[in-house]
């Protein structure tokens, strides 16, 4: 069934895009993350524009974290102050990244940015997500006390403030930071910034794991909305028809994945999850190593 | 008075049109192409007939279309760091968006050369002369090759179909990327080398329905827009995950 979609301007069949939609929401509710570091770069090798799946990336990313939020307020798993610091610094984060973007198609390469992007900050975290598991699957068999949390270089920073929930009295500098960070690579490549912003705030920030999740969907939730608005506005590339095809798949596959990622392991979990992100990575580094198969391409002036 | 005149002058015009049939008469199929939100592509016809027989030895039929033209850019790749990265590019300024010739024969083979050129009736006769940037001509044949492959611009694709020898037609493909606005359909009648009749025709593309809306408001109103796809975005997430709770 094919469907014309409007920003995109050209004819995509609806169920390839409502099943990218169920496989990405499935992997996304197995492993308990947004899924938009899987989404854009799929929309992408289907022959979606690249400011079309970035924003139009963003925008499912927003609609698949609401429930989840929704979620982890009600069991009241949120620390708001925390989260508030982290989206002010993702709202300013955000708007750079935009701006960036916006510079970046001016000078015509988007595609390339975007695919660096994705091959330096998914091969990272992969890395880090597969040596830090094994290390954990090696560590369970050793069974070694554990720390509340860690005491780093970020607790002797000024402009500290109480963070009750999260049990913390640190700087609003590093949640600042690390919210900015998230706020720009979520603007550049489309994703929510979960499997980043959740590591950086149990070893950056030492928050405890319980309110990791929920406060992290509050940022991921706030960002990607502002992400969705301002590259509405200054690129105009989020494409409506796209996003709920996309989210009509999501929402069913991320419940079966949900319910299939309670019977999993933690540490294996996160050891296949860092697995797919470095395929990911490695599939398009490969592409922009590779002799294209045509070196010219042509698209319309602005 | 004026008014008069130009009655006159019409009739005298119109006159000898109604004694004598013309040498050529064409028309399109439809004169209206909707872009909907189930728009795949569409066909249209371009049909007529001629008064003296079609085919060899006899009169020609060439059509060429064309749609709404606008600056494009082509760019071509370069290794950086080992990187295959957008390089050199090169602004070309009135492209057609659209663009077909097709024949009874190719019109290289029953027009002289000039005559073909000053038309416009080919991909080599199309002026790109407009253009900034890189000078190198690898860019002009790569827009040509890659507006082919997409189906956008057509030469010789398919020839016109005679039938009777005076009746013709040519079935002309628009592709599901067709730009929306007006084109102009030119039906050429040559004979012995010489254009003697030609028939100006045009048809719009036009974005209708859902796509047609969603596409205004998002060009129009982007604020709007945007603020409408947060929460429709945000309204299917919670929606979705009512519906398919599986606990």
């Amino acid at each position: 069934m094919q469907i014309y979609l409007p920003i995109a301007e050209m004819s995509v069949n609806a169920l390839l895009l409502s099943g990218i939609g169920f496989v990405v929401g499935w992997l996304s509710g197995l492993f308990g993350v947004g899924g938009g570091f899987l989404l854009t770069p799929v929309l992408m090798l289907i022959g979606i524009p690249s400011p079309v799946a970035v924003a139009s990336g963003a925008n499912q990313t927003l609609g698949a974290s609401v429930s989840g939020l929704l979620a982890q307020a009600r069991r009241g798993n949120v620390d708001w102050v925390m989260g508030s610091v982290l989206v002010v610094g993702g709202l300013l984060g955000s708007v750079a990244g935009v701006q960036l973007f916006a510079l970046l198609s001016r000078l015509g390469q988007v595609d390339a940015a975007v695919a660096i992007f994705y091959v330096v900050v998914l091969g990272i975290v992969g890395s880090l997500m597969v040596m830090e598991s094994v290390r954990a699957i090696f560590r369970r068999r050793a069974a070694m006390p554990r720390r509340l949390h860690q005491h780093s270089w970020a607790h002797g920073l000024p402009f500290k403030l109480r963070f009750r929930k999260s049990r913390l009295y640190i700087s609003v500098i590093p949640p600042l930071a690390v919210g900015f960070f998230i706020g720009v690579l979520s603007a550049v490549m489309g994703v929510g910034g979960g499997f980043m912003l959740v590591p950086a705030m149990i070893y950056i920030l030492g928050m405890p794991t319980a309110v990791v999740i929920g406060t992290s969907l509050f940022q991921v939730v706030c960002v990607t909305a502002s992400v969705t608005f301002l590259q509405a506005v200054q690129v105009g590339g989020v494409d409506i028809v796209l996003t709920l095809l996309l989210l009509l798949g999501a929402v069913a596959g991320a419940q079966f994945g949900a319910s299939m990622g309670a019977r999993l392991r933690g540490e294996e979990t996160r050891a296949l999850l860092g697995l797919l992100v470095l395929a990911v990575a490695a599939a398009l580094l490969w592409d922009l190593l590779r002799l294209p198969p045509n070196l010219f391409s042509v698209g319309p002036a602005w | 008075m004026r008014a008069l005149l130009a009655l006159l002058l019409a009739l005298a015009v119109a006159g000898p049109a109604f004694a004598q049939p013309s040498p050529l008469v064409a028309r399109l199929s439809v004169n209206r192409v909707f872009i909907t939100t189930a728009f795949t592509g569409e066909s249209l016809m371009i049909f007529g007939s001629t008064e003296e027989p079609l085919g060899p030895g006899g009169d020609e039929v060439v059509v060429v279309a064309r749609g709404p033209s606008s600056p494009f850019v082509v760019r071509r790749k370069v290794q950086v760091l080992g990187l295959w990265l957008n390089g050199p590019s090169a602004r070309f300024e009135d492209v057609p968006s659209f663009y077909a010739v097709a024949g009874t024969r190719p019109a290289w083979r029953i027009l002289p050369e000039e005559e073909r050129r000053a038309l416009g009736l080919g991909l080599d006769a199309l002026s790109l002369d407009r253009r900034s940037g890189a000078r190198s001509p690898g860019f002009r044949a790569a827009l040509l090759e890659l507006k082919q492959e997409a189906g956008l611009w057509q030469e010789n694709r398919s020839t016109v179909e005679v039938a009777g020898s005076r009746l013709f037609n040519l079935l002309l493909p628009l592709p599901a990327t067709v730009q929306p606005g007006s084109y102009r359909v030119e039906v050429l009648l040559v004979r012995s080398r010489r254009v003697v009749a030609r028939e100006s025709l045009g048809f719009t593309v036009e974005r209708i329905g859902t796509a047609a809306s969603i596409n205004e408001v998002a060009r129009e109103r982007p604020a709007l827009y945007a603020i409408v796809c947060i929460l429709l975005a945000g309204l299917t997430g919670w929606l979705g995950s009512v519906l398919f709770r599986r606990s």
